[in-house]
């Protein structure tokens, strides 16, 4: 496939050199298109290599250069990687509002407390074990989601605008967020096993995760954005 | 006196009568005075429109033929969200073929009427698809002539896979409103 638009690419090159029109003759073997509406029938597709007649503008009349429609497969290869690496964000991240939902949902679950209200200390009880599990998975397939929004290419030039914006802008919430909120479940982990009260900065867990998931789930909504149900 | 002003009147209207008819049937050349060339896009949860007002184009009438092109880079066709033009940049593989390019021909005997059945040849995303008798409405006001109309465009026709959103692909067919501004050379 890529050897093919490397081939065609350097048949553009030797033809725009020769002076031919590069719009026409870049353009490959013409498709057999599939029919659609019964006013606009298609007829079968002709090879474009006919020179223009006298009477037919060409691209040169529009002040259009050779190199203006000389394609670059190196530069549809790199929109190719950024797709796919997008792509795979966008799966990672759907997924991984699964496993955050569930630990926000087993969270207050997992605070322990006795049957009198007193500090459980062991930790080994299972909905805890649970909560730690899912809190760690979470944290794996966000690092998974991030890794790849940052590493896709970028594709220089492009002033940003539009829902990606606000996609964006919010990694400065769910980012630190999500850095905090097992740094801070740890910490209150120690307590609790210490037999201790969760005290401190350890207490604030819960409300940096749940604003982290707001944000997270704000995240995907304005990437979305602006929705139209319609089926 | 008399004969004078019946003279001057009878050249005003032959010369209003063929600016009049200048664009449906002389030999006259045209060009694209300004345009907006939207393609509409449809999915469950999403309806898009990308508008381009940067196609270029010229008409010659020749022989009681009209031959005309237009042509506009991919890239300039905008959402209002750069990340979803870049997609579709990609999907049609706008950095290797980065026009679209379209030829219109249509008798010009049978443009008198407000209405001009063209066959197009429609050239996108490396691929060449026809369409026959597409309609298009025209009006002339103050020496510009106004075209408008829509191609029934499909992804298919131009072999583009379709993206999708949520797994979920957008619908084939992305038809493309076309509104111009000619103006005779």
């Amino acid at each position: 496939m890529a050897q093919s638009a490397l081939v065609r690419e350097a048949r553009n090159s030797s033809l725009a050199m020769a002076g031919v029109d590069a719009s026409k003759a870049q353009l490959p073997d013409a498709p057999v298109p599939v029919g659609s509406d019964e006013q606009q029938q298609q007829q079968p597709p002709q090879q474009q290599t006919n020179p223009p007649q006298q009477n037919e503008p060409t691209l040169g009349d529009l002040g259009i250069s050779a190199s203006q429609t000389q394609g670059s497969a190196r530069q549809q290869a790199l929109l190719d990687k950024r797709t796919h690496m997008l792509k795979v964000h966008q799966t990672l991240g759907l997924i991984t509002a699964i496993p955050m939902a569930a630990a926000l949902i087993t969270g207050p679950q997992a605070k322990a407390k006795g049957r009198n209200g007193e500090t459980i200390t062991e930790p080994s009880q299972a909905n805890l074990d649970f909560h730690i599990a899912l809190g760690g998975l979470t944290t794996g397939m966000y690092a998974a989601t991030a890794y790849y929004a940052a590493f896709a290419p970028k594709v220089p030039g492009v002033k940003k605008k539009g829902a990606i914006r606000v996609h964006e802008a919010l990694i400065w919430v769910h980012g630190p967020g999500m850095v905090l909120t097992p740094v801070l479940g740890i910490i209150a982990y120690k307590q609790e096993n210490a037999g201790e009260r969760v005290h401190g900065i350890a207490s604030a867990h819960g409300a940096v995760a749940e604003i982290t998931a707001a944000a997270y789930g704000a995240s995907l909504i304005a990437v979305s954005w602006p929705i139209h149900l319609k089926f | 006196m008399k004969r004078r002003l019946s003279l001057g009147l009878a050249l005003t209207v032959v010369s209003v009568m063929a600016s009049a008819l200048a664009f449906a049937q002389g030999d006259a050349q045209w060009a694209l005075e300004k345009s907006t060339l939207t393609y509409h896009m449809s999915h469950p949860v999403h309806k898009v429109d990308g508008v381009s007002a940067a196609a270029k184009g010229k008409g010659i009438c020749h022989g009681g033929e009209c031959n005309f092109l237009i042509a506009a880079p991919v890239k300039s066709f905008d959402s209002g969200d750069t990340n979803r033009d870049l997609h579709m940049v990609e999907a049609v593989r706008g950095a290797q073929y980065p026009m679209v390019v379209v030829r219109a021909k249509f008798p010009a005997a049978d443009t008198a009427s407000p209405t001009v059945y063209a066959d197009l040849e429609v050239q996108f995303a490396g691929q060449t698809a026809h369409y026959a008798h597409v309609a298009f409405q025209r009006t002339t006001e103050a020496g510009e002539t106004h075209i408008t109309g829509t191609i029934q465009a499909t992804c298919s026709d131009f072999k583009i896979d379709r993206p999708s959103f949520l797994t979920v692909p957008i619908k084939n067919e992305i038809p493309i409103s076309v509104d111009m501004t000619w103006k005779p050379m």
